[in-house]
């Protein structure tokens, strides 16, 4: 099958250049080897957090910080492309789907959320359902858990939050459900019932305080969020907000609805299950992929690819029990490996690791180093280290917009449909 | 796949070592979502098939609720063969459980179909009567109320045989499956015009059932001898032809050939079936293969109609899309609302089975409720006993996607 | 001061002291069993879990293989709830010399071990990855021993009978009283309180420590050299059935599935102390190679963890320094009365875990002459608590159990099924919530995903039981977190890479676990 170009990945990265390749008139496929990392992310938007040292207005250290790491994405980016990619985001959550769910926040000033074991963590931007958890409000908070999420301890998080100077205490609530193993997802279905809703609020009602925001953990609603969470914080009568916890993160869950949707109101294909296993080239450019289907490969050929398949996390690149590291789904070079003889991996856990910059090799136009035609995105790009920095959003968001720009800017006039 | 090989990635037991444990795999399936009876895919598949030991009784029942979808396997993002891996514990599950009658009989639709034809009316009558349904679900097993289809009281193989293809020297052989050949003979008719409408000789060799509902209900051996008979009626029309294909319209059946036999009756070695797999296409798949290449003929009259698209699990188990979708782009006048549901619940023959009948409606309810508010006259799916349910559940007519090319090009 | 009266002190709390201890406890003495750190936490904790048939040491060590056999038949008698009968193979493997085989069959039957010669196309079908050029299998009766559980159900009983059991209490100093040891001084660990215990006879039972207790009561010449190996376990069991190379006992020759892994061992390093846990990767690299041999794609298979064990080798005449395997394996047991005229002092070291019962016999007989006081022993047939219904242990039974109570059980630990109420009881009966017991207690946190998920869940509940506080809670969370490090970033490879991605995606994202209040306090940036 042919296309104007080819989306390698379905996580945020993948889905946002999709999205915006068919925005601008391109015919595009999204192949996904399966469903993405959106479904285990807190789904904040996070564009800066540490540096290490806490951020809390990442416009404010973004050059700096950009300047102190050359290899960085953001060092390529620029603040501007972050900016626009959020603000396309912002509009694209509006026309999404999910009635009146709206992301909330700027680059200009960190919003600081508790997380699950009451951490603060900062995020550029956030669900309206989650904002009220802002350590900045300086409200007094109680934790909402109940024995029948394992995946939520609002004593502990209470607890942490009281030693980070916040006024937080706890109270657990009585579920009922048909099962001992649930989570989060199981919950918001039933947050999606209002007669559920307004038994759940009335119940918990009975605990609360006369002055504090309630923080629950991450499950109000999957079909209708913001009318869950307006409905309950109506009910309350105080403000309410959703604290991320372990995955599936129902949140996440939302963002992806988000983007798919966005991506097929443009008129682009996704494809999940759709493994690349092989990839022709002619000389220094990719003609096309194979994705590993039933019986018989797939093909799919398009003058440009966009490579957002993730690092380590989603096997895209690899580590074998021979210390050999590859790029396995098109084959390029990476960038960011130790020196051979040079540790891999050092023995205190939460030191940076030397394997944690790892990526696919680009020029300074994120195109690879090994394929013309091929843009990195996302994950797989290498001098970043998301996960301590707090960053992972703001480079999904930045390069899958980035690389749909320049894609469409060296296409030309999209090609149209074949034949 | 790793290029490095070995016995171990063959292995659908060895694809758990992948699985990092990251519940999406639960957030997609049908089943657990909606009862707790089954404990999810990642429990069934790889988290419990590290307790399981070959040779050792098996202990955990629940795996017999998976409904054999696969929809844990497409999504999962590392790999793992989670229904792969749930269907071969069920099958080990029922050889030491014992396998129930109904098991025995309504997982042969060739008997049913041999049996029920010649007196089609009185069997269809049968089917629809309700104290002889209750009396089935009471003896059998079978739900009264389980979407079961009528005969067609005549068979498609007998049409095919009464005629031959305009020899264009360019052949593909069609397998039609049980649903055409005992229940929707028209839906074979129309394949077969379509495929001669865009200059193909099309060939219909004798040939039986792909054995797959065999499979779901856990009875491999049998499974096993009915698929590779089916492989070595179909082999010959391929073996020295490179550009011969074979094309299916019921996507769960073509899906058999192409993987899960393979796959879940570890008939890999099976040269015969390997070739046929190779060589399967599903007929959507391939009416838009050709239009990529330009060969499709475009000769679309407009069809004003507004359908529902529900793509079948074991449609998407293929993992080439939703080409029906892109076809229907194609047809002028014709609206389509692409349902986003992931299951119809009957799942072959589960949702036929008394004790499923329930989770396999809770299942449906979704893509039920979207195809009434959608407002759609007409609902297109891939598979026949996805219509059967669909129609069961809503009262809305279905039919293959393929009709309304039909329709289309005036046929 | 604190103070404890006994007759028996047992100094070393793995497989052979509480062996003592439970012996001495059934034979009617009161005895107090102490160790410095968890019970089962030295050696006895850090092997892969073998029963020994006896087979490996068929040809080299007929003595070693004779104590075996008998023991294994013990042990399957008195405590097979511990105990899973997976069976061994001994295979010939190319890399294998053919003429050991024969050499092996006879050693067995001079021993008295059982072995079958099966036929190799026979052994595949039972185990479908075993490499499929062995060209000679035999089929012995190993079989694989949990040996928490075994330890713990003899601690229990020793409890039961009015028996001390003092884990976390480390002897600081053993008291003499001319040419007598009267008993020992213990600090503990919690507190930092020194109790004073007064025993008739003291057990020096300290395995590998055992040469620097024995100079803490000025007995000379105990030298125990340390072997240092590595096991790497590995997801999933790819065999079943104990795999053993046919030849000469040597590095990376066995895999034994243990309950839902399978463990590969073991190198020989020779160190000096015996609390050396450097893994290096020339080993690693010598395991996967060696797995590769077995079980051909070993290396595309998932490796879950690596850890040291240091072997108690007890050298009676000059060694050499490269390869400790030489010094037998069969264990020492040294009366002080006889060997140095010190009375009320006894050492047992070296050895295997298989003839810790035998271990603990030979102990007590010395014991009983010290005592003056000759009493039968019964161990060979009084059953270990837990183990009264005869039935050995299988696999499926976590499974099992969970499927009983599918909508009641919540799992904190899916990977190993730990449901919650274990976890609460754990917390009851042991008094305790550090974290790192309770994982090898119960298993939680060892299985694939390595505590990614229920790391969380398991802090949330111990702190909501009021055991800890939140500091405290804090602080066993990021422990746990380091300690796994330790042992899974020297096999990082593969599968189990993109794992431990997704576990820092979750504690250091979702929770940023890095800025508790109880890591260091980061500046805010400016402005």
């Amino acid at each position: 099958m042919h296309y104007d170009a080819v989306v390698i990945g379905a996580g945020t990265a993948g889905l946002v250049a999709g999205a915006r390749l068919a925005e601008g008139g391109a015919r595009v496929c999204v192949l996904a080897k399966g469903v993405g990392s959106t479904h285990l992310a807190p789904a904040t938007i996070d564009v800066l957090g540490y540096t290490p040292a806490r951020v809390s207005s990442p416009a404010a250290v973004f050059d700096e910080f950009a300047a102190s790491r050359p290899d960085h994405p953001y060092a390529l980016l620029g603040v501007d492309a972050v900016g626009e990619a959020v603000r396309w985001f912002l509009g694209s959550v509006a026309a999404g789907p999910l009635p009146e769910y709206r992301y909330v926040g700027d680059l200009e000033r960190n919003i600081l959320l508790p997380t699950a074991v009451g951490a603060l963590r900062p995020s550029a931007l956030v669900p309206s359902t989650m904002a009220a958890g802002d350590a900045a409000t300086g409200e007094r908070v109680c934790v909402v858990g109940t024995r029948s999420l394992r995946d939520f301890h609002a004593s502990l998080c209470a607890a942490n939050l009281r030693r980070a100077g916040i006024d937080a205490r706890s109270v657990d609530v009585e579920i009922e459900l048909d099962r001992a193993d649930a989570n989060t997802l199981g919950l918001a279905r039933r947050f999606d019932d209002p007669a559920w809703r307004a038994g759940f609020a009335a119940r918990l009602a009975l605990k609360l305080r006369a002055h504090e925001s309630v923080g629950l953990p991450a499950m109000l609603g999957l079909r209708d969020p913001h009318g869950a969470w307006s409905d309950v914080q109506r009910r309350l009568g105080r403000p309410v907000f959703e604290i991320p916890t372990l995955p599936p993160s129902v949140p996440g869950m939302r963002l992806f609805e988000i983007l798919r949707a966005t991506l097929r109101r443009a008129g682009g294909r996704l494809v999940v299950g759709a493994e690349v296993v092989s990839a022709d080239r002619s000389g220094s450019r990719i003609v096309s992929v194979a994705t590993a289907a039933a019986g018989h490969d797939a093909r799919y050929g398009a003058p440009w690819f966009v490579l957002a398949s993730g690092g380590f996390g989603s096997g895209a690149i690899e580590l074998d029990s021979h210390w050999d590291t590859r790029d396995r789904v098109l084959g390029l070079p990476l960038r960011g490996l130790p020196e051979p003889g040079e540790p891999r991996f050092v023995g205190d856990y939460l030191a940076e690791q030397p394997m944690a910059r790892v990526g696919v090799a680009v020029d300074s136009s994120l195109v690879a180093e090994g394929a013309d035609n091929v843009v990195v995105a996302g994950a797989a790009l290498p001098g970043a280290v998301p996960w301590r920095e707090g960053s992972g959003e703001g480079i999904a968001l930045a390069s899958g917009s980035y690389a749909a720009r320049l894609v469409l800017a060296r296409s030309g006039a999209p090609a149209g449909a074949a034949a | 796949m790793s290029e490095v090989g070995g016995v171990l990635e063959e292995l659908m037991r060895g694809s758990l070592d992948h699985c990092v444990k990251c519940t999406i795999c639960e957030t997609q399936c049908p089943v657990s979502n909606v009862t707790p009876l089954f404990p999810g895919p990642k429990y069934a598949g790889p988290q419990a098939e590290r307790y399981r030991v070959l040779g050792e009784p098996s202990v955990d029942s629940s795996v017999d609720y998976c409904s054999g979808c696969g929809i844990c396997s497409m999504s999962c993002p590392q790999g793992v063969k989670i229904a792969e891996i749930n269907s071969q514990a069920r099958n080990r599950l029922k050889q030491q459980k014992g396998i129930p009658l109904r098991d025995r009989i309504i997982t042969r639709p060739t008997w049913l179909g041999r049996a029920g034809t010649p007196v089609a009316p009185v069997a269809n009558f049968t089917l629809g009567f309700r104290p002889l349904r209750v009396l089935g679900e009471k003896t059998l097993g079978v739900h009264r109320d389980g979407a079961a289809p009528k005969f067609a009281g005549r068979r498609f193989s007998r049409w095919a045989r009464g005629r031959t293809s305009p020899p264009t020297g360019r052949r593909v052989v069609y397998f039609h499956g049980c649903g055409t050949e005992y229940y929707e003979p028209w839906e074979g008719e129309k394949v077969v015009q379509i495929l001669e409408h865009n200059g193909f000789e099309v060939v219909v060799p004798k040939q039986d059932c792909c054995g797959l509902p065999l499979q779901s209900s856990g009875l491999f051996d049998d499974a096993r001898k009915v698929v590779t008979a089916l492989a070595r009626a179909l082999v010959p029309y391929v073996r020295n032809e490179p550009d011969t294909i074979i094309v299916g319209n019921a996507t769960s059946c073509t899906l058999m050939l192409k993987r899960e036999a393979r796959e879940i009756l570890s008939l890999e070695d099976d040269p015969d079936l390997k070739l046929v797999s190779e060589r399967t296409y599903d007929i959507c798949e391939l009416l838009l293969e050709l239009h990529d290449r330009g060969e499709l003929k475009t000769d679309f009259k407009p069809v004003d109609e507004h359908i529902a698209y529900h793509a079948p699990c074991q449609q998407q188990g293929h993992w080439i899309g939703k080409p029906a979708l892109e076809l229907f782009a194609l047809i002028p006048g014709l609206e389509v609302s692409e349902m986003n549901a992931r299951c119809c619940g009957i799942a072959g023959t589960y949702g036929l089975k008394a004790e499923k009948y329930d989770i396999a409606m809770a299942v449906g309810a979704d893509l039920f409720a979207q195809v009434r508010e959608s407002g759609a006259n007409e609902v297109a799916c891939d598979s026949e006993t996805c219509r059967w349910q669909i129609t069961h559940a809503t009262g809305v007519g279905s039919v293959h996607p393929i009709d309304y090319l039909h329709r289309a090009y005036g046929l | 001061m604190a103070s404890l009266s006994t007759d028996v002190l047992v100094i070393g709390g793995g497989a052979t002291g509480t062996g003592v201890a439970w012996d001495a406890a059934l034979r009617g003495f009161d005895v107090v069993l102490v160790d410095r750190a968890d019970l089962a936490e030295g050696t006895s904790g850090r092997f892969h879990g073998l029963l020994h048939s006896g087979g490996r040491y068929a040809v080299k060590d007929p003595r070693a293989a004779e104590e075996c056999i008998a023991e294994n038949r013990i042990l399957r008698r008195i405590t097979p709830d511990s105990i899973e009968d997976v069976g061994g193979f001994f295979v010939t493997t190319p890399w294998d010399d053919p003429a050991y085989a024969d050499r092996f069959a006879q050693g067995c039957r001079d021993t008295g071990i059982d072995c079958e010669e099966i036929d190799p196309a026979q052994a595949l079908r039972e185990e479908p990855l075993l490499n499929p050029n062995v060209s000679r299998v035999f089929r012995v009766p190993d079989g694989n021993i949990d040996v928490w559980k075994t330890i713990w159900s003899m601690a229990r009983g020793i409890q039961a009978r009015g028996g001390r059991v003092l884990p976390y209490h480390a002897v600081v100093g053993i008291h003499r009283d001319g040419d007598t040891v009267t008993g020992a001084r213990l600090r503990g660990a919690a507190t930092g309180e020194e109790i004073d215990v007064e025993a008739r006879v003291t057990v020096n039972a300290s395995g590998a420590w055992a040469g620097s207790v024995a100079d803490m009561a000025g007995i000379e010449g105990v030298r125990v050299r340390p072997g240092r190996g590595i096991m790497i376990a590995m997801n999933h069991r790819l065999v079943n059935t104990c795999v053993n190379r046919c030849q000469m006992p040597t590095d990376g020759d066995i895999i034994v599935p243990i309950r839902t892994v399978c463990v590969i061992g073991t190198t020989d390093v020779h160190t000096e102390d015996p609390d050396d846990h450097t893994v290096l990767e020339t080993e690693v690299d010598a395991m996967l190679d060696d797995g590769e041999k077995l079980v051909p794609g070993f290396r595309q298979a998932r490796a879950l963890r690596v850890w040291t064990g240091v072997r108690p080798l007890f050298e009676d005449a000059k060694a050499e320094d490269a390869d400790t395997r030489d010094v037998t394996r069969a264990h020492a047991m040294l009366d002080h009365a006889e060997r140095d005229g010190v009375q009320g002092f006894v050492t047992i070291t070296g050895g295997k875990l298989t003839t810790f019962r035998l271990m603990a016999q030979d102990t007590m007989t010395a014991v009983c002459k010290h005592l003056g006081d000759e009493r039968p022993c019964t161990t060979k047939t009084e059953p270990l608590p837990g183990s009264e219904s005869g039935e050995t242990y299988h696999l499926g039974e976590r499974l099992s159990r969970k499927e009983a109570r599918l909508a009641d059980d919540q799992l904190i630990c899916e990977c190993e099924m730990v449901p919650r109420w274990r976890l609460e009881e754990a917390v009851q009966r042991r008094a305790t919530t550090n974290l790192d017991d309770i994982r090898r207690l119960l298993r939680l946190g060892m299985g694939p995903c390595q505590g990614g998920f229920c790391i969380y869940r398991a802090t949330g509940i111990l702190h909501s039981l009021d055991g800890l506080t939140a500091e405290q809670a804090d602080g066993s969370l990021l422990h746990f977190l380091e300690e796994r490090w330790k042992g899974v970033w020297p096999v990082l490879y593969g599968d189990q890479l993109r794992q431990a991605r997704l576990d820092d995606w979750i504690f250091q994202g979702v929770l940023d676990v890095a800025h508790l209040p109880s890591s260091e306090r980061e500046p805010v940036a400016t402005p």
